[in-house]
């Protein structure tokens, strides 16, 4: 026995001793671009993540995370599905800086289903990311931009909607109509 | 018979530790700077330096400061697990490659993940206690990591 603790004292020593191993990284290099511009295609980006963003939406306006992350999900999907390799460089290009935004995103609300504070905080920068998407590659339906000015301390943010009618994703069923339409993006 | 036993488990206990030593994962600790370092795409002041250091940089950044026991295997591998995860969420030494879009998005991050007292993570200041901030460190990072948001917007 005394032999056993001995041997793990002396292993314990030597491995505090093995320390000096380095590591380089590998870094990625992302441009930023500026969104432009492109009319709907065949091959439009939008068509199915619109659809999961409005998902995340509409649950997060009655309070409902798990729905929420179920959505979030689902959008993860609709951004891993999607063909890049059909996209001009330049579409590419606006296509990747949105969707590498907005998948991290996606992937921390579906990660946070019993946190919907949490979740509206990413929800809240992923709604500017479907703005800028909806904006450069259209939709082929009609959305509302609305904003909420109570939102974050009265910092205020923006949303997106399917619908004419206010309903809140931020405050939720506190404050279900609280807000207003900015823009109609057809 | 129950000595012999558990001298038997221990000897088991022990070829296993001794094996599971063998195999390391690679440290995070490069020395040098990388162009790409935060502090070369926004201002970051002494003060603000510090705290990012001390509370973040451990998971955050290229450089790691491990604690001794780190070199306990499988605590090294669960400590490696932590650190590549938190640095694929947020790697100060290569914020200067993000997108703006990507830079905006995790200043803003830090700012609610501080004000919310999500970060630093309850398990690290447990061990770290050096790194929990305090309520005053908390409001200069918080107004840093918004200022650091303006300057990044009005510049592009």
């Amino acid at each position: 026995m005394k032999t056993l603790i001995i041997a793990i004292t002396v292993i314990t020593a030597f491995a505090a001793c093995n320390s000096n191993i380095t590591s380089t990284d590998k870094k990625s290099n992302n441009t930023t671009t500026v969104a432009t511009a492109i009319p709907v295609n065949n091959n439009n980006p939008s068509k199915g993540i619109v659809e999961h963003y409005l998902h995340i939406k509409n649950a997060l306006a009655k309070d409902d995370g798990k729905d929420a992350a179920m959505g979030a999900k689902k959008l993860s999907e609709a951004f891993a599905k999607f063909d890049e390799s059909s996209l001009t460089a330049e579409q590419k290009k606006t296509y990747v800086d949105i969707s590498t935004d907005a998948k991290e995103h996606a992937e921390h609300i579906g990660m946070n289903g019993d946190k919907v504070e949490h979740q509206r905080e990413h929800f809240a920068m992923l709604s500017k990311d479907i703005y800028d998407l909806v904006k450069a590659f259209g939709s082929g339906q009609t959305l509302y931009q609305d904003y909420c000015p109570m939102y974050n301390s009265n910092k205020g943010a923006i949303w997106i909607s399917e619908t004419k009618d206010i309903s809140n994703p931020y405050l939720g069923t506190k404050m279900p109509t609280c807000g207003s339409v900015k823009e109609t993006i057809k | 018979m129950h000595l012999r036993q558990a001298k038997k488990a221990g000897w088991v206990t022990l070829v296993v530790l001794l094996a599971v030593q063998l195999i390391r994962p690679a440290r995070n600790t490069s020395g040098q700077a990388l162009p790409t370092d935060i502090k070369n795409s926004i201002t970051v002041p002494v003060n603000i330096q510090a705290l990012l250091q001390t509370s973040c940089y451990d998971c955050h950044s290229n450089h790691t400061n491990y604690p001794w026991y780190a070199n306990l295997e499988p605590v090294g591998w669960l400590l490696n697990n932590h650190v590549q995860n938190g640095k694929k969420q947020l790697n100060f030494s290569d914020f200067g490659s993000y997108s703006i879009r990507r830079q905006l998005s995790k200043l803003k991050a830090i700012g609610s993940q501080v004000q919310d007292g999500e970060m630093p993570l309850l398990s690290y200041t447990w061990m770290h206690s050096n790194a929990k901030l305090r309520k005053e460190d908390k409001i200069v990072l918080i107004n840093w990591a918004r200022q650091a948001m303006d300057s990044i917007s009005v510049k592009n």
